[in-house]
């Protein structure tokens, strides 16, 4: 009993409030909560707030449904919580936040690599 | 009678306003945009309209107190005296005026076509659209934020089909699903029609779709059609339908057959409140301009009207005379 009670009320050093992904859902069935918890808690362990989920996988209409308690969120980016990278991502996708520079550089890099196999079969035709 | 309607007359719009809210003020801000010129048509909100349409539905307790598949109980049983009866039957008409106010009659709504940013170097690097929704609990629905990001980097606000099913995803509200049942497609409402369960099927309408949907409007308009044409208006009669029947079937110029069933079943003061909202809605019409210098009444009013604007006078001489018959005989005997 007395482990149950250290698990519970447990008091940390330092660490910080992140709004983040906690992963949930079966074998091959992703479903993502998006949640305001401390930062050194375990990924899917007791959060403070859940902000809104995310679905990862399309539906019947071909779309991935999110949903964002926009109010909380800002709530808990006044009180100085922090966000992490997929949780930036989402959030500039929404257009919340304006646009991560690491989607605007990932679209450029997948852009880049999909075009090296063509030049790879142009090039040696151009070869001297 | 005549007190109900002068008591309705007050109350109706107050409580109208504060069920539909928004929908009304909107509704009646585009009634009133279109004729700033000339008189503005009355809307169906006006007091006026619904008071007649209101008394036109009329109260028949046992047919709005009909039993409802609930859990079954036993019957309970009273002993009253005349007064306590009467008590009783009094707060029936007043809960049966609650279960009878009209849902909202609107136009279609406007599809939304609205692009908050086009981000077009993100095309490519995802397959499908990502849908937002914002779940603020205190923001009206009407109100609220959903946008979709595209494969194509375009980010737009969602389409009114996307914004009910997300809505409905995360606010679920009872009697509505997330995918409309497939009874109201146009196939299998003629079923239905068949069984005439016209009530049922516009109280799922209701429950299903916004009021100013393009399926809520098509769905209506179909199950009116249907009536009008086989003439099955008592179906709707004392049901909050009847108003919105009336008032489709008047703003076509169609309400032969439904005077024709309202004098056959000897409800003249139905004909003639029907006749005074059609002179209402087409002030310029012929018998419109009689009955203003003639100021008919009754059944003078009916005979001015089917001499100049219905199609089917014929029956409606013939029902007129069978009535006028059967006055004479009930009076003489």
């Amino acid at each position: 009993m007395v482990q149950l009670g250290s698990r519970l009320l447990k008091g940390y050093r330092g660490g910080h409030v992140v709004i983040r992904f906690a992963l949930g859902g079966c074998a091959n069935r992703p479903f993502f909560r998006i949640v305001a918890a401390h930062s050194k808690r375990a990924r899917d362990g007791k959060y403070l707030e859940q902000l809104g989920c995310l679905d990862p996988l399309p539906n019947v209409h071909g779309e991935r449904v999110a949903g964002l308690n926009l109010e909380r969120l800002r709530y808990w980016l006044g009180c100085g919580a922090q966000l992490s990278r997929p949780a930036e991502k989402l959030l500039g996708l929404a257009g919340f936040l304006p646009l991560h520079p690491m989607t605007v550089t990932g679209a450029e890099r997948l852009r880049q690599r999909r075009q090296r196999p063509q030049q790879v079969g142009t090039a040696p035709v151009d070869g001297p | 009678m005549a007190a109900l309607g002068a008591r309705v007359s007050l109350a109706v719009p107050a409580r109208l306003r504060a069920l539909w809210g928004r929908h009304a003020r909107r509704g009646l801000a585009q009634d009133a945009g279109e004729g700033k010129a000339a008189k503005p048509r009355p809307a169906f909100t006006d007091e006026a309209v619904q008071a007649l349409l209101y008394k036109m539905t009329g109260i028949d307790l046992h047919k709005v107190f009909r039993p409802v598949r609930k859990e079954l109980k036993p019957p309970q049983y009273k002993l009253m005296t005349e007064a306590q009866l009467q008590e009783a039957t009094r707060k029936a008409i007043e809960e049966a005026k609650e279960k009878l106010i009209m849902p909202p009659v609107l136009d279609e709504r406007e599809p939304i076509d609205d692009v908050l940013a086009e981000d077009k170097f993100l095309e490519g690097t995802e397959t499908t659209k990502y849908v937002f929704t914002d779940l603020t609990y205190s923001t009206p629905h009407r109100e609220r934020f959903i946008v979709v990001r595209e494969p194509n980097g375009v980010l737009r606000k969602a389409t009114w089909e996307e914004r009910d099913r997300m809505i409905q995803i995360f606010f679920p509200r009872e009697g509505r699903r997330v995918i409309a049942p497939a009874l109201f497609k146009d196939e299998n409402l003629g079923n239905v029609f068949q069984q005439d369960r016209h009530e049922d099927v516009l109280n799922m309408c209701i429950a299903q779709f916004e009021p100013d949907s393009p399926d809520y409007i098509r769905v209506h308009h179909r199950t009116y059609e249907d009536i009008d044409k086989r003439a099955k208006y008592d179906l709707l009669r004392s049901t909050r339908h009847f108003g919105g029947m009336v008032w489709y079937l008047v703003n076509r110029k169609r309400t032969d057959g439904l005077l024709i069933d309202m004098i056959n079943r000897d409800l003249l003061d139905d004909a003639t409140s029907l006749i005074t909202l059609y002179h209402m809605l087409h002030p310029e019409c012929q018998s419109a301009k009689e009955a203003k210098e003639g100021k008919l009444k009754g059944v003078d009013l009916i005979k001015v009207f089917v001499k100049t604007e219905s199609q089917r006078e014929g029956y409606i001489q013939l029902a007129l005379q069978a009535y006028e018959e059967a006055m004479a005989t009930s009076t003489a005997s």
